[in-house]
């Protein structure tokens, strides 16, 4: 485990009802960078952040975020703890305005007073967001949606932001936009962790990478390692990974 | 025959009423998927606590007072604790059947322990007509009208001016994306069932002086607030209050004008119609939900 992680899973396993999907997941994911989560469709990729997230419980084992044991908590007590999600797909409230929307996101804030403070400096930052402010969210491109989720999350000034599948259904060059307000916040020491189905793409900008297959981590290390690993195009190519091969 | 207005006025007048029923019906069942089969019977209910309140020597409005508030606690607080909570724990279908069995019990509750004869109801004003421009009009269906109308509008407010309000159709809309946001998902929940312990409770009081107060009258007055939420959109505030409007229009005219043998096919009439053209009703919006 290394000594700049801010998040460790430590022999997690849970999973939907009598279903185990994480097998005993281990990962050490580090400060200040973006490690991208990626494996075949059903490995538990998703799980895993709901897991790390508090929807779904631990069964056994346990997670570390920031010096602190944060096995179970609810998702209120990880974005207290510096922690923000944003799910696959469409998170916004479609029949709420844009600034309502982000209004919602400020809930978790401690003080309460800093609220309108944040949403201006948010959208200085997010000039669409401005533009659309009294719009309902369901007028928004796909692409908007998902810049006002990660507007959204940034309210609270999380430390560490999971984020599922975010170019899922955007334009290459909405894509693009994502990609750099991510780095953009990893430069300012914000922790990105990223699931995407196009590996290779999502490898490309990140630090590091995770294989995920079921429910168990097969290799962690440097982005550029895991593409330039052969192994990997076994795993996509759906031949599935040796035992031996082993978590990093 | 009632003239065409009159007629008009008072269809509007029921219909805020089912309105007000179908409101609270859709809110328990959007933020906590309770289909509450005993939401007619909670509106029966709160008529016999006034009653009750008035014989013990209370006067009208501070047993109306007193009825809105064993109303909240009775039928709000007291149902979502020891029916909903530990029933949904088992599922929508266990707690589906609870709700019918608690309509049954609330039904031969009131007929046992108050009385199985209809029960005069003081209404809020006397039984008077208005004369407007000619045209003639029973001033009770103009006061149930404003008085229900402001309520819808009191809770609209509420529910789309605060970010408390925000905050509860966040939960109703999107319960799981809620959590992530960090919005106390549960709280939100028992204010909707608060919430519909009030307006069960207005309604009872607009109601019984018309339909006066007796234990079968939750029987129509449920089909009616399940009606108005399908036909509206089961998932929508907006679509329960045009449900409810419509319903109430229609079935004052259909009695009227084409049978009023035949008065209680016409809202069925009505879900069939909604229900091939629109099935998401009309105002529904089809669940998306990714979370
Ligand atoms: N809500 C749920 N209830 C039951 N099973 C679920 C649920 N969500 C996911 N699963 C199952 O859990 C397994 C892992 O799902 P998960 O969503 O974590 O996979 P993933 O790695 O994110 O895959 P994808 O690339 O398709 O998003 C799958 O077999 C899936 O069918
Ligand atoms: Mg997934």
């Amino acid at each position: 485990m290394s000594a700049d992680a801010i998040l460790t899973l430590d022999s997690v396993f849970a999973g939907y009802g009598k279903m185990t999907i994480l097998n005993g997941t281990t990962a050490s994911i580090r400060r200040a960078a973006i490690t991208t989560v990626i494996g075949p469709n059903g490995a538990g990729k998703s799980t895993m952040f709901k897991t790390v997230f508090g929807l779904l419980p631990v069964r056994s084992g346990s997670i570390a975020f920031d010096g602190k044991t944060v096995t179970n908590f609810t998702p209120r007590q990880m974005l207290d703890a510096g922690a923000i999600y944003i799910p696959q797909g469409r998170n916004v409230f479609p029949e709420l305005s844009v600034r309502h929307n982000l209004e919602l996101g400020g809930v978790a804030l401690p003080l309460q007073d800093v609220l309108p403070q944040r949403i201006d400096a948010i959208m200085e930052r997010f000039p669409m967001l401005r533009e659309k402010a009294n719009a309902q969210a369901s007028t928004l491109s796909g692409g908007q949606q998902k810049l006002l989720e990660v507007a959204r999350g940034l309210l609270l000034d999380p430390k560490l932001i999971l984020i599922d599948e975010p170019s899922i259904g955007l334009s290459p060059l909405m894509v693009q936009e994502v990609f750099t307000i991510l780095k953009d916040l990893r430069d300012k020491g914000v922790t990105i962790l990223l699931i995407e189905q196009n590996a290779k793409q999502a490898l490309q900008m990140s630090d590091y990478g995770l294989v995920l297959e079921q429910g168990q981590t097969r290799i962690e290390n440097a982005a550029s390692a895991i593409l330039a690993d052969p192994r990997i195009a076994q795993l996509f190519l759906g031949g599935g990974l040796p035992q031996t091969a082993g978590a990093a | 025959m009632a003239s065409f207005f009159q007629l008009l006025v008072s269809g509007l007048a029921t219909g805020a009423i089912y309105a007000l029923i179908a409101v609270g019906f859709t809110l328990v069942w959007q933020t906590s998927q309770t289909i509450n089969f005993a939401q007619g019977e909670f509106v029966m209910l709160p008529a016999f606590f006034i009653l009750a309140a008035m014989n013990a020597g209370a006067p009208f409005w501070l047993a109306c007072l007193i009825g809105i508030v064993l109303s909240v606690v009775i039928l709000g607080l007291l149902f979502k604790f020891i029916i909903v909570d530990p029933m949904l724990k088992y599922g929508v279908l266990p707690l589906v059947i609870s709700t019918i069995a608690l309509s049954l019990f609330l039904k031969e509750g009131a007929k046992d322990f108050y009385s199985s004869q209809a029960q005069p109801f003081p209404s809020l004003v006397p039984a008077t007509d208005f004369h407007v421009f000619g045209i003639v009009v029973s001033l009770q269906s103009l006061v149930v009208l404003a008085a229900a109308t402001a309520t819808v509008v009191a809770l609209h407010v509420l529910l789309t001016k605060t970010r408390l309000g925000r905050s509860m159709q966040a939960t109703a809309q999107n319960p799981t994306l809620a959590r992530i946001l960090g919005i106390d998902v549960n709280r939100m929940v028992l204010y909707t069932f608060l919430i519909n312990g009030a307006l069960v409770a207005i309604a009872s009081i607009l109601i019984s002086p018309i339909y006066l107060a007796k234990f079968t009258n939750g029987e129509t007055l449920g089909i009616a607030a399940f009606l108005a939420a399908i036909i509206g959109g089961f998932n929508q505030v907006r679509g329960a209050i045009l449900g409810g409007v419509i319903l109430g229009v229609l079935d004052n005219l259909s009695a009227a004008y084409i049978s009023a043998q035949y008065r209680g096919a016409f809202p069925l009439i009505i879900l069939i119609v909604v229900i091939l053209f629109r099935p998401q009703g009309l105002l529904g919006r089809i669940e998306e939900r990714t979370v």
